[in-house]
């Protein structure tokens, strides 16, 4: 229960939460920190924040304080890799990377998590590649005082499947890089991609990758394949003869490999005829052409996925639609901009 | 046990009728009330008595509770509450433990998360109310239930008679106006009116004498008839 009584009146009582103070572009946060006790040259420096009034609290049994609800929130809410410190702030806790890795948003338990009256939790986009100790997103309830339920209710849903927020280290892979096309394999042109692929496999903390050059045939693609796995290769990329022409054989090659799952297409662009195909645990993805010339593709969005372990089908390469187009910046700033992060 | 599910489900929708998302609903609320309660298979013969649910709306939820945990209205121990309300009250008799399950709001909103994949809204429902866990679908209130004895399973309790009609009135549902004992139908409070006593075809039906006649037809004068008895013309010849 709160009891409102005139700040003139409040000398000698405890302050029952943070106030915040807001001096534009200077200074955002507790101006009196909740236990203060009020002593009489407060009062000028409170009126001069709005407050006229100030709140007792008398808990009544079965209510709690933001403070001890925001911790039940935060401990829902972090699945692992996600850490916090009780030590809310206004009301609020955030919660932070415990690792470098990929953001994981469980988008429908935290939707749910909001539905609940009272309560609410702002994340990061899922799938954000993050730093240890970056902050990935922030939980508080809404008022000073609450029933103690509706915050249960709500950090059971947020821990259901284990918390709503988690990151995932990316798994360094032995990768198997398969550059198609007879024109290179020939020798007409040079490659490009070879170059592209290990950066981006550097880029993400893998470092040991094997090249393999193969020309535009199926049983030629079959056997790199093979030669990959035999290297006890973790994950393939293939890059180029994922088009509709005659010569566009990858796919048949992967399929003669013993493709044990083969999905293509994907709802993105660039990146429309992306290949997921696993040969039992191993994950091959097949990159158009469209790699070699956008600095950012489908493979941008899937790699880290795959990398901390997540199986890519139909469903997931349907679902990137929203926010799939990129905008095709002269500059590219991904992964600061919508591209894949609509789903 | 309780068994899986989806095979309540499939039961409750072939008593029902049809498979829809109140059923999920309701199969879930069930489950859940009982598990509450601490009731493991409620339809078996131990359990079955120590069971009442009150239900607070007849639509599809209803059916699929009462199918799941046994509850009928004959045996008095299932209790419709005309609240309109998507909910349902569980009550152990034996412990006297009460739990109301309330089906949230927000889970209508949250299906299109659920189930993304699904467009058709009311299989969307469906396919997400399977899915939700228990703390989006529900809201839970421990509850207290006073029972008057007179509502309680087992043999009527009390007869009176209707000062004005001689009806019979069972289990206390009479109403005392002016010191006199009344039936309901004889109050003012009445879902029915303009009550006519009426005599109805084939009054000495019963299963015994077997099947209905075909119903008489009366013959007016200047009516035609064929060789088989059937009115072929009303005009005179």
């Amino acid at each position: 229960m709160l009891k409102k009584i005139r700040v003139e009146d409040a000398v000698g009582e405890k302050i029952s939460h943070d106030i915040t103070e807001i001096r534009p572009g200077e200074f955002k946060g507790a101006a009196f920190k909740k236990g203060h006790t009020v002593c009489d040259e407060d009062i000028c420096h409170l009126q001069k924040l709005g407050k006229n009034h100030l709140f007792l609290i008398d808990l009544e049994k079965d209510e709690i304080h933001e403070n001890q609800a925001a911790a039940m929130l935060a401990k829902g809410l972090a699945g692992p890799g996600v850490v916090w410190q009780n030590n809310p702030k206004e009301g609020k806790i955030c919660l932070y990377a415990q690792t470098d890795g990929l953001l994981v948003v469980d988008k429908a338990t935290l939707a749910a998590f909001n539905m609940v009256d009272e309560v609410m939790c702002a994340s990061l986009h899922s799938y954000t590649r993050v730093k240890k100790g970056q902050q990935v997103a922030a939980t508080r309830p809404i008022p000073l005082v609450m029933e103690k339920a509706p915050v249960e209710r709500a950090a059971a849903i947020a821990r259901q499947n284990g918390g709503a927020l988690s990151v995932h280290e990316l798994k360094q892979v032995k990768t198997g890089i398969i550059i198609t096309g007879s024109e290179v394999f020939n020798g007409l042109i040079k490659d490009r991609f070879a170059p592209i692929l290990k950066q981006k496999m550097n880029d993400l903390g893998s470092f040991d990758t094997q090249i393999v050059f193969a020309p535009d045939d199926a049983a030629l693609i079959q056997a790199a394949i093979q030669k990959h796995i035999d290297n006890s290769c973790e994950l393939l990329i293939l890059s180029g003869g994922m088009s509709v022409d005659p010569d566009d054989v990858t796919r048949k090659g992967i399929e003669k490999a013993g493709a044990t799952e083969m999905y293509y297409g994907a709802a993105a662009l660039p990146g429309a005829m992306f290949l997921m195909a696993y040969i039992n645990d191993i994950p091959l993805m097949g990159i158009p052409a469209c790699g070699l010339h956008h600095k950012t593709t489908i493979l941008d969005l899937m790699l880290p996925r795959v990398l901390i372990g997540e199986h890519i089908g139909k469903k997931k390469l349907a679902f990137i639609g929203h926010g799939g187009l990129c905008m095709d910046c002269i500059e590219c700033v991904y992964p600061h901009c919508p591209f894949g992060k609509g789903m | 046990m309780m068994k899986p599910m989806e095979c309540l489900l499939e039961e409750s929708a072939k008593v029902h009728g049809h498979l829809c998302p109140g059923q999920v609903v309701g199969v879930r609320m069930a489950i859940l009330g009982c598990r509450l309660i601490g009731l493991d298979e409620p339809t078996q013969r131990d359990q079955i008595k120590k069971l009442i649910v009150y239900v607070e709306m007849d639509r599809c939820t209803a059916d699929a509770v009462s199918h799941v945990t046994g509850v009928k209205l004959g045996r008095r121990s299932l209790k419709f509450m005309d609240y309109g309300i998507m909910a349902a009250t569980f009550v152990n008799l034996e412990t006297g433990k009460a739990f109301r399950v309330l089906s949230t709001e927000e889970s209508r909103d949250l299906a299109q998360i659920y189930a993304p994949e699904v467009d058709k809204k009311s299989v969307q429902q469906l396919e997400a109310y399977k899915r939700m866990p228990d703390s989006v679908l529900f809201r839970v209130q421990q509850v207290q239930v006073n029972i008057n004895e007179l509502d309680l399973p087992g043999p009527t309790r009390q007869k009176a008679e209707c000062s004005h009609c001689g009806q019979v009135i069972r289990d206390g549902r009479q109403v005392v106006k002016n010191g006199k004992i009344l039936c309901k139908v004889c109050t003012d409070n009445c879902y029915f009116s303009h009550a006519r006593e009426i005599t109805w075809p084939a009054m000495n039906w019963s299963p015994h004498n077997g099947i209905l006649k075909k119903p008489h037809i009366g013959i007016k004068k200047g009516m035609v008839f064929n060789k088989s008895n059937q009115v072929i013309s009303k005009e005179k010849i």
